[in-house]
């Protein structure tokens, strides 16, 4: 299954997972741009290889063991005992992702996916052309504006410039992040204030 | 659009770039021109009140003008409506009291404008076309929400106000519609009366040339025009310095100039054909009457007018004015009349005296000359010359001719009974400062009232120039036919004007907001909608296209001169 393409696109697998969302898992020493706060990621739902969840990574956890409780207590540590502990020993880093779309070989939905994704699916970066499309529509706001759990301004903002830099060319970014502003003030004019801010985050 | 199951196999994918909206439809007018422009959709309102359209954010705000003609394509109908309102709007009323600071920031600029904060504009439904036979209807209806509003182009103009013929003159243009031109009917124009309104310095004396030049040129009537200040016989000099072609030089063989003032004529070379000179014994109480405003007459006065003209005959007024003691003792002594009356009535009357136009006895008929060229078509302007700043003696002469004309029309239609063989042309009477004719306290008194209620019963109708249109009895007013409108400022004007007209209110913002020059807004009868219009320029290319026609042989022959004898023009 893995091939050299994926193992560019690749995030994790799936840990636990609902229709919500999906917590995925990797080792510390793979974590890179793809795993960035906002960025888009997909993984196929349960029992289907066609249909994939779209989601934003709103968390990245690197969780502790033992020894790094006691490394951290040291008064000191030696460079290659942290090396050691970076590179050799299985670090768990958890992220967490929310979904705000699905899609097939068709086109992409913004909501909810039908299913989940399956534990140890495998979770990739979502291909600039699919949030291309994605973000061509602005119908997925709602769904981060709303969502209790994430800190939503910042993840929309994050997700739009990930989206503006990874999919769009240089000459379209500000186009695209005007008309995503616009839809954000349809979404927030009774909240100016928040809008304001929003605002602010994705200024070009 | 074919999204991958496998990443790799990209080539398949067609992805919409963002900005790329869907393109505003464009649809190509009569003529092939595409002019269409869309500029919003309509959001709300009602027949009564009119519709409300959210612009576009496209849309620049401050090219939306009062006056301006839009078009909502519903389904099956086109509604023409005039735009009276244009307002700025808020999602969020809060934003008002903390706006966004948009200052060199175009980002914020451009989220916000037309989204939180956009603009609307009122727009009244004029008439409708339905899109089967394309004939324009008054509105019964209004279209759905959501329905897209386009800017008006020449072809809609065009099904409103059909093409420039014999009996359609144009007058001018839309606003913003460079390409086309609104053409009056000029047979209802002059089958009810007409008024030109605005206030001083409007042009109100360039749109009424112009309406006589059509009239005239298209022979939808002859009029009769009491020229206060000389400014439609001959040649006259604009504002701006520049001369311009009184009617006379534009239709030679169409217009006479008649004037009570030969040496102003004269030395302002105005080619005149007779002088008008009117006898004391001509005039009567009724012309005395109509002064009661302008020369501070009592009604004791009056009623003594009438008494002397009852007891001396014709000559009452001469007899009053010569003032010979033994006259006077007679009429105090034998009549009611007090001898302060009299002695009030004379001084006033003394006035005459500094006019030369009145003269003891009239030596020629000045209404029969005035007849007879109306009944050869020709037009008649009778020039003031230094009387037209003298109020008392316009009213004296416009009233005194033209209740003579109107009693010989009335004669003939009657005695005509219907065979159009007979009746004399159509007479349109122009009349300036009509409110001193008209006002509500003698209106009903004067010839002038009788003839604007009277409609086109015996084929004489009135042009009225004013700029009060307030001062003129409301009657008079309701019988007005067309309404052709210059800029009006004073409340009760606009009210004047308005009154009576379906749909007013939503006219008074276009009305008080014209320009001072070249503008106007035309309503009634002659026009199947209210309209604003630039008006024609009177100027080179109006002379040529006023003799750009076919002319009559007869006209030719007359316009050559022909010192007595027949050219040969066939």
């Amino acid at each position: 299954m893995v091939n050299g393409y994926l193992e560019d696109l690749i995030v994790g697998r799936v840990l636990r997972s609902s229709t919500t969302g999906f917590d995925c898992g990797t080792h510390s020493t793979r974590l890179d741009d793809r795993h960035s706060f906002g960025a888009f990621v997909e993984a196929p739902i349960a029992n289907r290889d066609d249909v994939y969840a779209i989601g934003l990574i709103y968390a990245v956890r690197v969780d502790d063991d033992p020894l790094v409780s006691e490394l951290v207590r040291a008064e000191t540590v030696e460079d290659n005992v942290l090396r050691d502990q970076r590179e050799n020993r299985l670090i768990p880093v958890e992220i967490s992702v929310i979904n705000i779309g699905w899609r097939n070989t068709e086109r992409t939905f913004p909501g909810l996916p039908p299913r989940p994704p399956m534990s140890l699916a495998d979770v990739t970066a979502c291909d600039r052309l699919v949030v291309s499309h994605f973000t061509s529509k602005h119908d997925f706001f709602r769904l981060v504006l709303n969502a209790a759990e994430v800190p939503s301004d910042d993840l929309l903002a994050a997700a739009l410039h990930y989206a503006s830099a990874r999919a769009y060319e240089p000459d379209e970014r500000e186009t695209f992040m005007i008309d995503s502003g616009r839809k954000l003030v349809r979404l927030l004019s009774h909240d100016l204030k928040r809008l304001a801010h929003l605002l602010e985050l994705i200024r070009p | 659009m074919t999204l991958p199951h496998n990443p790799n196999d990209l080539d398949a994918w067609e992805l919409p770039r963002p900005g790329a909206r869907t393109r505003l439809p464009r649809t190509p007018s009569d003529n092939g021109h595409v002019a269409l422009t869309r500029l919003g959709v309509v959001v709300g309102g009602s027949l009564s009140k009119g519709l409300v359209v959210k612009l576009d954010r496209e849309v620049a705000i401050e090219e939306m003008a009062v006056g301006r003609y839009v078009v909502v394509h519903g389904d099956n109908k086109r509604f023409f409506c005039m735009v009276n309102d244009v307002v700025l709007n808020a999602t969020n009323p809060a934003i008002q009291g903390d706006p966004p600071d948009i200052r060199e920031d175009n980002f914020l600029r451009a989220v916000y404008s037309g989204v939180v904060a956009y603009g609307t504009i009122n727009v009244a439904p004029m008439l409708v076309i339905d899109e089967e036979d394309g004939k324009p209807r008054p509105v019964k209806s209004i279209p759905s929400h959501f329905t897209e509003v386009y800017n008006a182009d020449e072809g809609d103009v065009n099904a409103v106000f059909g093409a420039e013929d014999q009996a359609h003159f144009n007058v001018g243009r839309p606003l913003e519609l460079e390409q086309t031109q609104i053409n009056l009917d000029l047979r209802r124009l002059t089958e009810r009366s007409v008024g030109v309104f605005g206030k001083s310095g409007t042009g109100k004396s360039f749109l009424t040339r112009v309406l006589l030049a059509g009239v005239i040129a298209r022979g939808q009537a002859v009029s009769l025009i009491f020229d206060m200040h000389n400014d439609y016989g001959w040649e006259i000099t604009s504002e701006n310095g520049s001369k311009v072609k009184g009617l006379k030089q534009l239709f030679p063989a169409k217009i006479s100039i008649c004037t009570l003032d030969a040496e102003s004529s004269r030395r302002r070379t105005a080619k005149y054909d007779f002088e008008v000179q009117l006898g004391y014994d001509e005039i009567e109480p009724e012309d005395i009457a109509m002064l009661r405003g302008t020369m501070s007459l009592s009604d004791a006065m009056i009623d003594a007018a009438y008494t002397l003209s009852k007891r001396w005959g014709t000559n009452w007024v001469w007899r009053l004015l010569q003032g010979r003691s033994e006259d006077i003792d007679e009429i105090v002594e034998h009549t009611n009349i007090m001898g302060g009356t009299l002695a009030g009535l004379q001084r006033r009357l003394e006035r005459f005296q500094r006019w030369e136009f009145l003269v003891q006895h009239s030596s020629g008929d000045t209404i029969n000359q005035i007849i007879n060229k109306l009944d050869q078509g020709i037009s008649v302007v009778l020039e003031f010359g230094r009387y037209g700043s003298s109020l008392e003696a316009y009213i004296l002469v416009a009233n005194y001719l033209s209740r003579r004309i109107h009693e010989s029309y009335v004669e003939r239609v009657e005695k005509a009974l219907g065979d159009q063989g007979m009746e004399p042309p159509q007479l349109l009477i122009t009349i300036e400062e009509a409110h001193k004719f008209l006002d509500p306290l003698i209106a009903r008194q004067t010839i002038f009232g009788t003839i604007a209620r009277e409609m086109r019963k015996y084929k004489v109708t009135l042009l009225i120039v004013d700029q009060r249109p307030s001062g003129i009895d409301e009657e008079v007013m309701s019988q007005i036919g067309t309404r052709v409108t210059a800029l009006l400022d004073n409340e009760r004007d606009i009210n004047a004007v308005l009154n009576g007209i379906s749909g007013a209110g939503n006219l008074r913002e276009v009305l008080a907001r014209l320009d001072t020059k070249q503008q106007a807004i035309i309503m009634g009868h002659a026009v199947p909608m209210p309209v604003v219009i630039k008006t024609r320029a009177y100027d080179e290319a109006f002379y040529a296209a006023m003799l750009d026609r076919p002319v009559s042989t007869d006209e030719a022959r007359r316009t050559l001169g022909n010192s007595g004898k027949e050219r040969r023009i066939r």
